[in-house]
């Protein structure tokens, strides 16, 4: 072999290696845990322990395009829990929303219809149009909290009049903005649904937190849906994944479309052991996350501030301009704190790695603004309410 | 029954720690068996003796020990450690950004999609291309386009001639221009010489087509041939490398472009539900990958060659070959099938894992399983010629042939 290659290949190896760990990469870590204990930006921040991580590499080698056995039996278990046949892993919420519904759709014209405020129809770029040609009908919920029988009923398309697209799936979401769909009425859309031969798709990213809160088991929960959606990646606290679940039938071809989204991913079973932890040790720990998630309301509310959306679980809501501030001057503030805190708009999110402290501090800086402004010569105004719809998820780029 | 704080109806269980605890004990997961150790030790030794595909090449302890340690930070925001290898890549590969995917699909069907702007539009690509044969019809799903699948004059590798008789250009309504020409490297193992990707770049630039490259195992390229990565990806506006394959990484693939593309793939990204969060220990394991296994290829490749050259002097015919990391080889041309070759591998007392024609090598593979493939290819070579098998004269009847043969496998569900 010539020098001039042995040369040339020792150049290349010299400028493809990559080292990412710093010498400080440890206490840099220990930092971000300690950051993300006060951050109340999203549940998806929370990171994986080194305990997570020392269970996770131990887990099978297999490529999940062919066989990966520790993937293959976390799927099998979501799907017993569930009351389905069987499950499929993915790299995200979104794609296993998206994969869903596009599995279930079968010829278009069709329409997909859901909550205004879903997740599926807000944030998922597009998708349902993208992936699947489908249209969506975004119902505003009467009640302002979770769709109605009568929402539904007022919105299906279904007939034979060529001008509307019929409605194939009913997509629900549970929770939606940390709030619980009571079950009695999921259960009565579902029954509806199947009478018209249309598919019932559960958004269920946070579905952990129903289960953790009421009380209420997995299957009970699901039962009502053809597919269901779960994350392992937001409050249970695993670095990567989803779950779809459904019929034997509809996830083997859904792994097929999920190849064709490019989700076939290989050696997945650290991803599938740091998600198996999350569920034995982590889901135990919502119910605290809610606890929390209430102080943090009941706060809030004794410093007078108005709750758009109440903490059923592990989120709230609350209205920045009812004591006279913003959501920047707040977010702002929280970072120059001694200790800062991380803050988003209107939605504020507890997880399984908030600590007390942390909500302390929050409303002990809500309680400074609002005294500030008060004395400034802020006063409340009074709501009559104008029957004007009002988006509760302020979003602030941060 | 009783009313959640919201003030609507939820049925809360009457003895809530009770259904908790229960819920709590259903959900417990532990997959790891009693002897996932020695699972793993038993994975990794049939990993080694397995020519079916590099994809499966598996994480070493040393790489998880060194990918535990990347970032915290959530990939959809903030990522520290995906960041860092994005830009490294970018430069290494003379690109301005990079976009880390789940997998290489994915980052093949965002480059394009990324490129294309308002239909009709066609795509130009080798008829062998893993983007029309593998990729389930993507760019038609995708992104609506056609491709032109074109099979190369030389039977190696797209020329300008070739890709110049075939792209769409000009006004008549009819067709649907081209917009982008895709060429793969290596394909099928075989390196596309670089003096013909360089004309056909040439081409494209001067009609306003852009350049993608699925160079999915580029890496070998660089490794065989000593030509760095920039110069490989020069001529092209947008490059797909991954990382899960020979590189021996356990996820990811990587695309590559200009400023403005990588920030439109992004939402692409998003889009296809591959934002994916706590990256920072998959971006660890690539770097690690990097350094550690990039400069394993060159004995891959000697390895590969070791076997062709076995073949032969067993008298098999090699339909493609080891140019990198792949041979394909013809189980007919010895009075066998693939299937035989595969049942006789798996009854050894060190069994060996094989697929069809393709035989893959990788930086898990020992040299002790590439003599243990030979000796068993001679022996039935052997066999076969004492029951009286002649090996047939090829007169070459200019018919094509796929030399990619699959043959269904399955690997045992047990492990």
């Amino acid at each position: 072999m010539s020098s001039e290659l042995e040369k040339s290949r020792a150049s290349i190896i010299k400028d493809v290696k990559l080292d990412l760990i710093s010498s400080t990469a440890e206490a840099d870590n220990e930092l971000k845990r300690a950051q993300l204990a006060r951050t109340f930006i999203s549940d998806t921040i929370t990171a994986p322990t080194k305990e997570m991580y020392a269970y996770g590499v131990l887990a099978t080698l297999g490529d999940d395009v062919y066989h990966e056995p520790s993937t293959h039996a976390l799927e099998a278990h979501v799907a017993k829990i569930t009351g389905k046949e069987a499950g499929l892993f993915v790299s995200s919420g979104t794609m296993s929303n998206q994969i869903g519904l596009r599995t279930q759709l079968m010829q278009p014209p069709y329409t997909i219809l859901c909550d205004h405020r879903a997740h599926i129809y807000k944030y998922e770029a597009g998708g349902a149009a993208f992936h699947s040609g489908a249209h969506v009908t975004a119902i505003v919920p009467q009640n302002g909290h979770h769709l109605t029988l009568d929402d539904i009923k007022g919105n299906v398309i279904y007939g034979p009049d060529v001008h509307f697209a019929p409605t194939e799936v009913i997509a629900l979401e549970n929770t939606l903005n940390g709030t619980i769909f009571p079950q009695e009425e999921i259960t009565a859309i579902s029954e509806f649904a199947r009478s018209k031969g249309i598919k019932m798709h559960l958004d269920g990213a946070r579905i952990w937190h129903v289960a953790a809160e009421t009380g209420t088991s997995l299957k009970v929960l699901c039962e009502p849906f053809d597919s269901v959606s779960l994350c392992f990646s937001k409050g249970l606290g695993a670095p990567v994944g989803s779950i779809l679940v459904g019929s034997q039938e509809f996830i083997t071809r859904a792994r097929r479309i999920r190849k064709l989204f490019g989700g076939g991913m290989r050696q997945t079973g650290l991803l599938a052991g740091c998600a198996a932890y999350a569920l034995s040790n982590n889901f135990p720990l919502l119910p605290r996350v809610h606890a929390l998630a209430r102080k943090l309301e009941q706060g809030l509310k004794d410093i007078g501030v108005t709750i758009l959306s109440p903490a059923e679980t592990c989120m709230i809501f609350y209205d920045a301009p009812s004591i006279g501030t913003t959501y920047d001057e707040i977010a702002e503030r929280a970072l120059k704190l001694p200790e800062p805190l991380f803050l988003g708009g209107s939605r504020v999110v507890t997880h399984i790695q908030t600590t007390e402290a942390a909500v302390d501090d929050f409303l002990k800086l809500i309680a400074d603004i609002a005294e500030e402004k008060k004395k400034a010569g802020f006063v409340k105004p009074q709501v009559n309410g104008d029957g004007k719809y009002h988006d509760v998820y302020v979003r602030r780029t941060h | 029954m009783g009313y959640h704080d919201s003030g609507y109806l939820v049925p809360m269980s009457p003895n809530l720690e009770k259904t908790r605890a229960s819920i709590n004990q259903d959900l417990k997961f532990d997959p790891l068996s009693s002897t996932y150790e020695a699972d793993n030790d038993l994975k990794r030794a049939q990993i080694a003796r397995t020519f079916i595909s590099d994809t499966m090449t598996v994480p070493t302890t040393e790489m998880y020990a060194y990918g535990v340690h990347g970032t915290l930070g959530d990939a959809v925001y903030y990522e520290p450690s995906t960041i860092a290898l994005e830009a490294h890549v970018a430069k290494i590969t003379g690109k301005e950004d990079g976009l880390f995917m789940p997998t290489g699909t994915m980052s093949n069907q965002i480059g394009l999609r990324t490129h294309l702007t308002q239909p009709p539009y066609t795509i130009v690509c080798d008829h062998r291309a893993h983007i029309y044969t593998y990729e389930l019809s993507g760019v038609a799903f995708h992104s609506g386009a056609q491709l032109i699948p074109v099979p190369p004059q030389n039977g190696h590798h797209l020329t300008v001639d070739d890709v110049s008789r075939s792209v769409v250009q000009g006004s008549d309504v009819h067709f649907a221009p081209t917009q982008v020409i895709s060429l793969e490297n290596t394909l099928n193992g075989t390196i596309f010489p670089q003096y013909d990707i360089v004309p056909i770049s040439e081409f494209a630039r001067s009609l306003g087509i852009k350049m993608h490259l699925d160079g999915a195992r580029l890496w070998h390229v660089a490794a065989e041939t000593g030509m760095s990565l920039k110069e490989l990806c020069d001529p092209f506006d947008s490059v797909s490398l991954c990382f899960s394959k020979g590189l021996g990484a356990p996820v990811g693939s990587i695309l590559l472009g200009t400023k403005e593309y990588i920030t439109k793939a992004r939402r692409v990204r998003k889009l296809f539900g591959g934002g994916m969060r706590q990256t920072g220990i998959l971006a660890a394991s690539v770097a690690y990958a990097l350094t550690h296994h990039f400069p394993l290829l060159p004995r891959v490749h000697i390895l590969a060659r070791k076997l062709e050259k076995g073949l032969q002097d067993i008298g098999v015919t090699i339909l493609s070959g080891a140019e990198t990391c792949m041979v394909f080889y013809d189980a007919t041309s010895i009075g066998t099938t693939y299937d035989e070759i595969a049942e006789k591998g798996l009854q050894l007392p060190s069994p060996l894992f094989l697929g069809g024609s393709r035989l893959v090598v990788h930086i898990q593979t020992t040299e002790a399983v590439i003599d243990d493939f030979l000796e068993l290819v001679a022996g039935i070579a052997k066999e076969r010629k004492k029951a009286g098998f002649v090996k047939a004269e090829m007169n070459g009847v200019g018919q094509y042939r796929d030399v990619y043969v699959h043959r269904h496998w399955s690997i045992s569900k047990s492990k």
